[in-house]
C-alpha cells in the first residue's frame, strides 16, 4: 500500500498511533542506553588486572585472640601458617601481606619524591607490606631493578608499581635508586589492580616489613595449582585452625571472585537494565501482536473487500507488516531522539560514555525485527480471511 | 449490593469473552507495577526518614582540622579526640554524642576455651540512645561518658550468647577483657542508618554490642571504617596516649540542636572554637566549619547509591511504556465491543449505568493487576537484592506501602481503562449503529 | 466468457454438510446481461462468489474467458480477480476511512498503474456515475445509492471483461434502485458482461437473460446450450 494511505489510515487512528509511538521511543531510548551500560560495565570489567585470577586464591583472617594480635606473636602466626599452607598439595607459593588486591579498603598513604612533596604528592596510595614470596604468589612481572629479598626486612627499600612509579619520575625506568618520602625505590613491577576507588587503581607500593598488628586482620595469598584450587579452598580453614584454633578465616576467595565483586555494582545495573530491555522488548512484541491481531479482526471487513477486489495473500500480509513498519520507524526516529537525551540525563546521574550512532540505529533495527517477528502470525492469519464471508451483507 | 454484583458479573463475562487479549493487558499492567513497585521499596527505604519527629535537630559537625596545612577546605569525614572534646565542650546541645565502629570478638567467660564469637562494636557515647531514640529493654545507658568496662547488648546479641534477654548484670569477654553487661536494647533498626552515612555504612546492620568510647581508647580499640593519621606517631603503640593526643581521625560526632537559635549559637561555638585552635597554632588549614542537618547527609557525603537512581529512573519509564501499552490494548479491546456499547445505548442506557460498568471493569482489573504485580515486584526484588547486594536491607513492606501500591494499581487501571471506555461508550451513537 | 460444467459446492460445518450447489453447468456469453433470481438460501450468492473466485469449489470445471480455474495459485487467482473482475455487493462495502477517489483508486493499485492513468480511469469512472464533485469525501457522507454508485464506479474502473453483482439495489429504495439498474446497463451496453443477482422480478425482466436457481440447481430459461468444450481449450495446448 502506498505510504500516503498508510499515513492517511494511521492519522484516522490519532490515539491509538501516538500511544504507540510514545511506548516505541521509551522502549528505544531505554534499550540503547541498557546497551551501552552494560557495554560500560563490560569494558571495565575486562580491563587488565596484571593479576592471575583463575589461580590465586585470597584468605582474609583474623586471630581472635588479643594476645596473638601484635608482635612478635603476630609474626610467629602467620609463618607457621604459611608453612602449613605450603604443605597443601597444589599450593605453589604462599605469602601474607594487610591487604587484598582488588579489594576496597586497606592501607593507603601519601606518596612523593622526597623534597618534593608539593608538585609530586600523590594521596591514598595503597601501602603494601611485602615478603619475598609475595612477588611469586601474585606472579608479578619484574619491570626494573629488583624485588624485595629478606635482606630488604626492615630496611626503607620500596617496589612500585609501573603507573606509579611513571606517575612520580616521569618514566618508569629513572625510579630505581631515588628516594621517595617512604624510602629508597629499588624496583619497578608491572601494575596490578589493587584499590578500584584510589587516585589510581593501578598505583601500589610494596615494602618488607612486619604487620605491626592485626587489629584490622591481614590477607593471606596463594598461587595455586588450576586443577586443585576448588580442593585447597576446602580445605584451607580447616589447615588455619590447626595451626592455631583462635583464628577467625573471614573469606576464602578466588581472585575471579573478588574481581567481580568489585564490579558487582555496575555488573549488577547492566544485568538489570538489560533484563529490564529485554522486557521492554517482550512488552513491544506483545503490544505489536496483540495491535496486529486486533486490528485483523477489525478490519475484516476491508480485508476482505481487499481481496475482492484483486489483492493476493502477500500484499495483504505486507500491508499489515508495513503498517507495523511505519510506526515502528516513526518510533526509532524519535527513538533514536530520546535515546540521547536519557543519555544526557543518566550521565547527570553516573559515570556514562556518549552514546555512538550505531547504538540506537541498531537498538532500532533489533526492534523493527522484534515487530515483525510479533506481527508476523497476526498478520498471516489475517490474509486468511474468507473475502466471500467477510463482504457479506450484515 | 445486588447491582453492584451484576455488574461485577458483566465485568467478568467481558473478560471471559476474549481472555487472551485481557490478560496480555492485565500482564504488562503488572510487570510496568511490579518493577515499578520494588523500585520503589528500595528508593523510599534510601530516601526513608528513620526520625521524622526530630530528624531536623540532629547535626553533624564538621571542623576542617589537620595537621598540615595543604589549603584543602574540604573537612575530613572524620574527626580526632581532640576535636571530639573541643566540640563537646559547649553545653548548647541538648545532647550530643562521638561514635565510630568496629568489630570484635566475645565469649562468655565461662566458655574461655570455645571460638569466641565475632561481634559488630559501636563505641559511643551515653546520648547516643537519646539522640536516636534507641528503646531499652532492660537496664539503661551509662551514667556519664567516662571510660569503664560495662556494656550495652543488642536483644539479638543477648539471646545468643545467653538465651535470654535479661542479662543485666551479667559479665561477657571482648578481647582480653571482661566487661559488665548494664543494659539490653529493645529491637531497633534505623533505616537507613543515617549516623553512620559518612562511613558508607547507611545500609549495613546495626551494632551487637555498644561500649563507651573513652574505654575503646583505653583498649587500643579503632574503627574498622575509615581511620587517618597525619603525623609519625605510632599507632600500634600505648594508643590510649597516642590516640588521644596525635592527629589519630576516626570518630563522627551528633548534636541534638532543638531550634534554629540553637543552631546558630552552636555555629558560632564552633567559630570560636577554630578561632582559638587556630591562634594556638593547631588548626593550619583555612576554617571551614560545617553543620550538616540529618537530612541531607547523603547528599552531603556522596552516599547516594547512584545505580539504584539510575534503576528508580528507568523503572518509572518502564512503568509509563506499559501504562501506554496496556491502555493502547485496552482500547482495541474496548474497540471491539463498540459495537454492543452502541447497541446498549441504543436500547436505552443511560451514561451513567454505561459508566458504572465500565468502574466494575476497572475494580476488576485493578484487583487482578495488584496481585500479579506483587507478585512481579517480589520477584524483582530477589533479583535486584541478588545482583546488587547492598540494598538487601531496604526491601520490607510495611502495611502502608501495600496499600498505596494497591491505590496505584487502581489508579494504574483507571488511566488505562478510561479513556478507551470513554471513547468506545460515547462516541458518535449513529456512527456506530449505522 | 463464462463455462462451467458440473460444478458442486457443498459447505461443511461440525453439524451438517449443505449442497448449496448441485452439478451446475452453466455459460454466458461476452455481453451478456443476465439476471439470477431464486428463493433465499438457493444458493445465488455462492454460486456468484464461486465465479467471481471469491470461494472455491468441491468438483467440476470453471473457465473464465477461456482459462481454467481450478488449481490456480492465490496470486493468479487474485491477479485474475482484478483485472477481469468487477464486484458490486449489496451493502456497497466501500472502506470507510478512505476517501471516494482512494476507494476507487484500490484495485488500480493492485493492477500496477501509474499515478497518471489510475487519475485518469478514476476520473471516467467518477463521471459515468455522476459523482466528479464528491471525490473527496468518506463514504459516511454519501447516502446508499451514492455509495453503491461509488461501488460500481470502484468496479468498472479497471475495465474488467465481467461485472457480478450481488443484490446491488438491495438495499436502495426503488428510485435509486432504477437509478443503480440504469447504470448497469449502461454499463453492459458498452460491452461488459453483467451478472446480477436479484429478487425483483421487475429487474430480471429487464436482463437479457434470466437464469433461476432453486435448492443449488440450475434452471435456465434461455436457449443457449453449454458448450462442451470450451473455444480456448481447443485451440491452446
Ligand atoms: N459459509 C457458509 N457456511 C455454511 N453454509 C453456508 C455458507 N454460506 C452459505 N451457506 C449455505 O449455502 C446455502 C446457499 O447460500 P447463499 O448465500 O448462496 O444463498 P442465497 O441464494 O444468496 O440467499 P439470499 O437470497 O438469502 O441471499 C444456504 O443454505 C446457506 O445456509
Ligand atoms: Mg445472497
Amino acid at each position: 500500500m502506498s505510504i500516503t494511505l498508510l499515513l492517511k489510515s494511521l492519522s484516522q487512528r490519532k490515539v491509538i498511533t501516538v500511544l504507540l509511538l510514545v511506548q516505541l521511543t521509551l522502549t528505544l531510548a531505554l534499550l540503547s542506553n541498557s546497551v551501552l551500560l552494560s557495554h560500560q560495565a563490560y569494558s571495565l570489567s575486562n580491563q587488565p588486572t596484571g593479576l592471575d585470577l583463575d589461580s590465586t586464591l585470597t584468605v582474609d583472617l583474623n586471630p581472635t585472640d588479643d594476645n596473638l594480635m601484635s608482635q612478635p606473636a603476630l609474626g610467629g602466626l602467620i609463618q607457621r601458617q604459611l608453612e602449613a599452607l605450603r604443605l597443601i598439595p597444589g599450593v605453589r607459593h604462599a605469602s601474607f601481606t594487610n591487604q587484598t588486591p582488588l579489594l576496597p579498603g586497606g592501607m593507603n598513604g601519601n606518596t612523593y619524591v622526597e623534597d618534593q612533596e608539593v608538585t609530586t604528592n600523590i594521596p591514598a596510595v595503597p601501602f603494601n607490606f611485602a615478603d619475598p614470596e609475595l612477588f611469586d604468589a601474585l606472579q608479578m612481572t619484574l619491570i626494573h631493578g629488583r624485588w624485595l629479598t629478606a635482606e630488604d626486612s626492615e630496611t626503607d627499600s620500596v617496589v612500585l608499581t609501573e603507573t606509579l612509579a611513571t606517575q612520580l619520575f616521569g618514566e618508569s625506568s629513572k625510579a630505581v635508586g631515588q628516594l621517595i618520602n617512604t624510602g629508597t625505590v629499588v624496583g619497578v613491577v608491572a601494575d596490578i589492580m589493587y584499590q578500584r576507588f584510589s587516585s589510581d587503581q593501578y598505583y601500589a607500593l610494596f615494602f618488607n616489613e612486619k604487620l605491626p598488628s592485626a587489629e584490622h586482620g591481614y590477607s593471606l595469598i596463594l598461587n595455586v595449582e588450576k586443577s586443585a584450587i576448588d580442593r585447597v579452598r576446602q580445605q584451607v580453614a580447616d589447615v588455619l585452625r590447626q595451626v592455631e584454633a583462635e583464628t577467625d578465616v573471614l573469606q576464602v576467595n578466588t581472585l575471579r571472585q573478588l574481581h567481580r565483586r568489585v564490579f558487582q555494582q555496575e555488573r549488577g545495573l547492566a544485568i538489570l537494565l538489560s533484563a529490564l530491555s529485554a522486557m521492554m522488548l517482550l512488552v513491544a512484541m506483545i503490544s505489536a501482536y496483540s495491535h496486529a491481531l486486533f486490528h485483523g479482526l477489525q478490519q475484516q471487513n476491508e480485508i476482505g473487500i481487499k481481496r475482492a477486489l484483486g489483492a493476493n495473500k502477500t500484499r495483504i500480509l505486507f500491508e499489515v507488516l508495513s503498517e507495523s513498519w511505519l510506526t515502528t520507524g516513526f518510533g526509532a526516529i524519535l527513538g533514536i531522539l530520546a535515546s540521547y537525551l536519557l543519555q544526557q540525563q543518566l550521565a547527570k546521574i553516573i559515570s556514562l560514555s556518549p552514546l555512538p550512532l550505531w547504538l540506537p540505529v541498531g537498538a532500532s533495527v533489533l526492534l523493527l525485527l522484534c515487530v515483525t517477528i510479533a506481527t508476523w502470525y497476526p498478520a498471516s492469519i489475517a490474509t486468511r480471511v474468507s473475502p466471500a464471508h467477510a463482504t457479506k451483507a450484515l | 449490593m445486588e447491582r453492584i454484583t451484576h455488574e461485577l458479573m458483566l465485568a467478568l463475562r467481558g473478560i471471559k469473552r476474549a481472555p487472551a487479549p485481557y490478560f496480555l493487558t492485565i500482564l504488562i499492567l503488572s510487570l510496568g507495577l511490579g518493577i515499578f513497585f520494588s523500585n520503589a521499596t528500595l528508593y523510599y527505604w534510601l530516601n526513608n526518614d528513620p526520625l521524622p519527629h526530630k530528624s531536623h535537630t540532629l547535626f553533624f559537625p564538621q571542623i576542617n582540622a589537620g595537621a598540615h596545612e595543604d589549603g584543602s577546605r574540604e573537612p575530613h569525614r572524620i574527626l580526632s579526640y581532640r576535636d571530639v572534646q573541643l566540640l563537646s565542650t559547649s553545653d548548647i546541645p541538648s545532647a550530643k554524642a562521638a561514635m565510630f565502629q568496629s568489630a570484635g570478638y566475645a565469649r562468655l567467660p565461662s566458655a574461655e576455651q570455645r571460638s569466641p564469637t565475632p561481634v559488630h562494636l559501636r563505641a559511643t557515647q551515653r546520648d547516643f540512645f537519646t539522640l536516636f531514640d534507641v528503646p531499652f529493654l532492660h537496664g539503661g545507658r551509662w551514667p556519664d561518658d567516662a571510660a569503664r568496662l560495662e556494656i550495652i547488648l543488642s536483644k539479638a546479641s543477648a539471646e545468643r550468647f545467653f538465651g535470654e534477654t535479661n542479662v543485666v548484670g551479667e559479665t561477657l569477654q571482648l578481647g582480653n577483657e571482661l566487661f559488665k553487661i548494664i543494659g539490653v536494647l529493645d529491637d531497633w533498626a534505623l533505616l537507613p542508618r543515617l549516623y553512620d552515612v559518612q562511613a558508607g555504612n547507611g545500609a549495613a546492620e546495626t551494632a551487637d554490642i555498644y561500649l563507651p568510647w573513652e574505654t575503646a581508647y583505653d583498649l587500643s580499640i579503632k574503627s574498622n571504617t575509615r581511620t587517618r593519621s597525619e603525623d609519625n606517631r605510632n599507632y600500634n603503640e600505648n594508643f590510649a596516649v597516642n590516640g588521644r593526643e596525635g592527629y589519630f581521625f576516626q570518630s563522627q560526632f551528633w548534636v541534638q540542636l532543638d531550634t534554629p537559635e540553637q543552631q546558630a549559637a552552636y555555629e558560632q561555638f564552633m567559630q570560636q572554637v577554630v578561632q582559638s585552635e587556630k591562634e594556638a597554632g593547631r588548626h593550619p588549614r583555612p576554617s571551614a566549619n560545617r553543620l550538616t542537618n540529618m537530612s541531607n547527609i547523603a547528599e552531603a557525603f556522596d552516599a547516594r547509591n547512584r545505580q539504584l537512581d539510575v534503576f528508580a529512573l528507568v523503572s518509572l519509564l518502564f512503568l509509563i511504556v506499559c501504562l501506554f501499552n496496556a491502555s493502547h490494548l485496552s482500547l482495541n479491546r474496548y474497540l471491539a465491543s463498540q459495537y454492543e456499547f452502541g447497541l446498549r445505548r441504543a436500547l436505552g442506557a443511560s451514561r451513567g449505568q454505561l459508566q458504572k460498568q465500565i468502574l466494575a471493569d476497572v475494580l476488576v482489573s485493578a484487583t487482578i493487576a495488584f496481585v500479579f504485580s506483587l507478585l512481579v515486584a517480589a520477584g524483582a526484588t530477589k533479583l535486584i537484592t541478588t545482583l546488587l547486594p547492598s540494598t538487601r536491607t531496604l526491601t520490607s513492606w510495611n502495611i502502608e506501602m501495600v496499600a498505596v501500591m494497591a491505590l496505584i494499581a487502581l489508579i494504574a487501571s483507571y488511566v488505562v481503562t478510561v479513556y478507551p471506555a470513554i471513547r468506545a461508550s460515547f462516541g458518535s451513537l449513529s456512527r456506530q449503529i449505522k | 466468457m463464462i463455462t462451467i460444467n458440473n460444478l458442486s459446492k457443498i459447505f461443511r460445518t461440525e453439524l451438517i454438510e449443505t449442497h448449496a450447489l448441485r452439478d451446475i453447468n452453466l455459460h454466458i456469453e461476452e455481453g451478456d446481461f443476465a439476471a439470477l433470481t431464486g428463493p433465499s438460501g438457493s444458493g445465488k450468492s455462492t454460486l456468484l462468489n464461486i465465479l467471481g473466485t471469491l470461494e472455491s469449489f468441491d468438483s467440476g470445471e470453471y473457465f473464465l474467458d477461456g482459462q481454467p480455474v481450478q488449481g490456480l495459485s492465490d496470486a493468479a487467482l487474485s491477479r485474475l480477480r482484478n483485472e477481469k473482475i468487477g464486484f458490486i455487493f449489496q451493502s456497497f462495502n466501500l472502506i470507510k476511512d478512505f476517501s471516494i477517489y482512494d476507494n476507487i483508486e484500490l484495485p488500480l493499485r493492485y493492477r500496477g498503474f501509474n499515478a497518471k492513468e489510475r487519475k485518469q480511469r478514476i476520473e471516467e469512472a467518477l463521471e459515468l456515475v455522476g459523482l466528479q464533485a464528491r471525490s473527496s469525501y468518506l463514504p459516511g457522507q454519501l447516502s446508499g445509492g451514492q455509495q453503491q454508485r461509488v461501488a460500481i464506479a470502484r468496479a468498472i474502473a479497471g475495465k474488467p471483461r465481467i461485472l457480478l453483482a450481488d443484490e446491488p439495489t438491495g438495499n436502495l429504495d426503488s428510485l435509486m434502485a432504477r437509478q443503480v439498474m440504469e447504470l448497469l446497463q449502461q454499463i453492459n451496453e458498452q460491452g461488459c458482461t453483467v451478472l446480477m443477482v436479484t429478487h425483483d422480478p421487475d429487474q430480471a425482466r429487464r436482463a437479457a437473460r434470466h437464469i433461476q436457481i432453486v435448492d443449488g440447481q440450475l434452471h435456465d430459461s434461455t436457449l443457449y446450450q453449454p458448450l462442451s468444450q470450451p473455444l480456448a481449450e481447443t485451440l491452446g495446448d
